[in-house]
């Protein structure tokens, strides 16, 4: 299997625009959901060694909160957007416009409600890949799971890991008015995304 | 990869993917695993370990570090051990992970069973003994080994911990 060729910071700055502007097409969304409180900022697209990689995520071995979805096909990737439970909780608390539950375990109403987050951000993203790589990307219905986040950045990243010992992740981070939350989204491509993302960007 | 000083006063080292660590006595080694598979070889004896975070089973000739694939992990961490004095001949071994974390049927997202059957080839090739293990599954493992007892506790959410 060839080796991925790694992205020069040209590159990764017109990826960077490129998710900057879907981060902002979600952030708009969020915003008109949540009357202006809640907002979205692309906080960093790079490439990481491998070993650093599941560091990204905050108390890598706690138990969080996620929503992924997938991009099935050669052409694809994984969108993990994750929460520690409180903030989690007060996500959705706040999309539903209601107080935080009291009880331990989510509701469905509010598992859908994150789901839903999930959903308009992977929506902005790969609406903003398909102009880049002139190809139809539709993602998988978003999932809800609890587990320890550095375990499931681990599987996204394990294609990518087949060819490359340094991995692309885009974070974005949520702020609710203007202040910065515990929240963050990891978009992780497969190779064979990676590689029509160089194509498209002349790097191939 | 990162050290703490736990509760307890000892060391307890983190591994990351495709890493290999040694600990001796009064430490313990710590990773989080998905579809990766954490390899334990450990000397009782010495109370010498060395745990592999094994991200794919086989290098195909492509470079990387050598804890990332099976088949040039354990060769290295017999080197390792061997380098502190551990015999191959008086090592077992002690393997968990190989989740599928995302439920799918087919394709690269099977990769975990991958890694755990080319594990138990590759200690079967070496002649060491696989003394337990803890596979498959479709959630995350928190994997702590202490040094001193030899054992490994495996906390899945959501389950009771279980040892091995």
């Amino acid at each position: 299997m060839p080796q991925t060729q790694s992205l020069d910071h040209p590159q990764l700055q017109v990826l960077h625009q490129l998710f900057s502007s879907a981060t902002h097409d979600a952030s708009s969304a969020m915003c008109r959901w949540t009357s202006g409180l809640i907002t979205l900022t692309l906080d960093e697209v790079r490439e990481i060694p491998l070993e650093d990689a599941c560091t990204l995520v905050e108390n890598d071995g706690d138990l969080l909160t996620m929503v992924v979805l997938t991009l099935a096909g050669e052409v694809g990737g994984t969108m993990i957007l994750t929460f520690d439970d409180v903030n989690g909780r007060q996500l959705a608390a706040t999309l539903l416009s209601r107080n935080v539950g009291d009880s331990p375990e989510w509701s469905d109403l509010e598992k859908s409600a994150l789901c839903e987050t999930g959903n308009i951000l992977g929506c902005a993203y790969m609406n903003a890949l398909t102009r880049l790589i002139d190809a139809d990307l539709v993602p998988s219905p978003p999932y809800f799971l609890q587990d320890y986040g550095a375990s499931v950045l681990e599987q996204a990243l394990m294609e990518q890991a087949a060819t490359c010992d340094q991995v692309l992740i885009c974070r974005t981070g949520f702020h609710r008015e203007g202040r910065e939350l515990n929240w963050n989204v990891f978009f992780v491509p497969t190779v064979g995304l990676r590689n029509a993302m160089n194509a498209a960007l002349g790097g191939a | 990869m990162s050290s703490i000083a736990t509760n307890d006063k000892r060391v307890r080292s983190t591994v990351g993917m495709g890493q290999i660590m040694l600990a001796c006595a009064g430490e313990k080694l710590s990773s989080v695993l998905g579809s990766c598979v954490g390899v334990v070889l450990y000397h009782p004896r010495m109370r010498l370990a060395a745990l592999a975070h094994v991200v794919l089973p086989d290098s195909v000739g492509r470079s990387g570090q050598p804890g990332k694939f099976a088949d040039k992990a354990i060769p290295e961490m017999l080197r390792m051990l061997a380098a502190e004095g551990a015999n191959a001949s008086g090592l077992i071994a002690k393997i968990a992970g190989g989740a599928n974390m995302f439920g799918t049927a087919a394709g690269p997202m099977q990769i975990g069973e991958g890694n755990a059957e080319a594990v138990k080839k590759l200690l079967r090739d070496h002649r060491l003994r696989l003394e337990s293990e803890h596979l498959g599954g479709s959630k995350g493992r928190r994997v702590t080994f202490d040094c001193d007892t030899g054992m490994m506790t495996i906390e899945i959410v959501g389950s009771e911990n279980a040892t091995i």
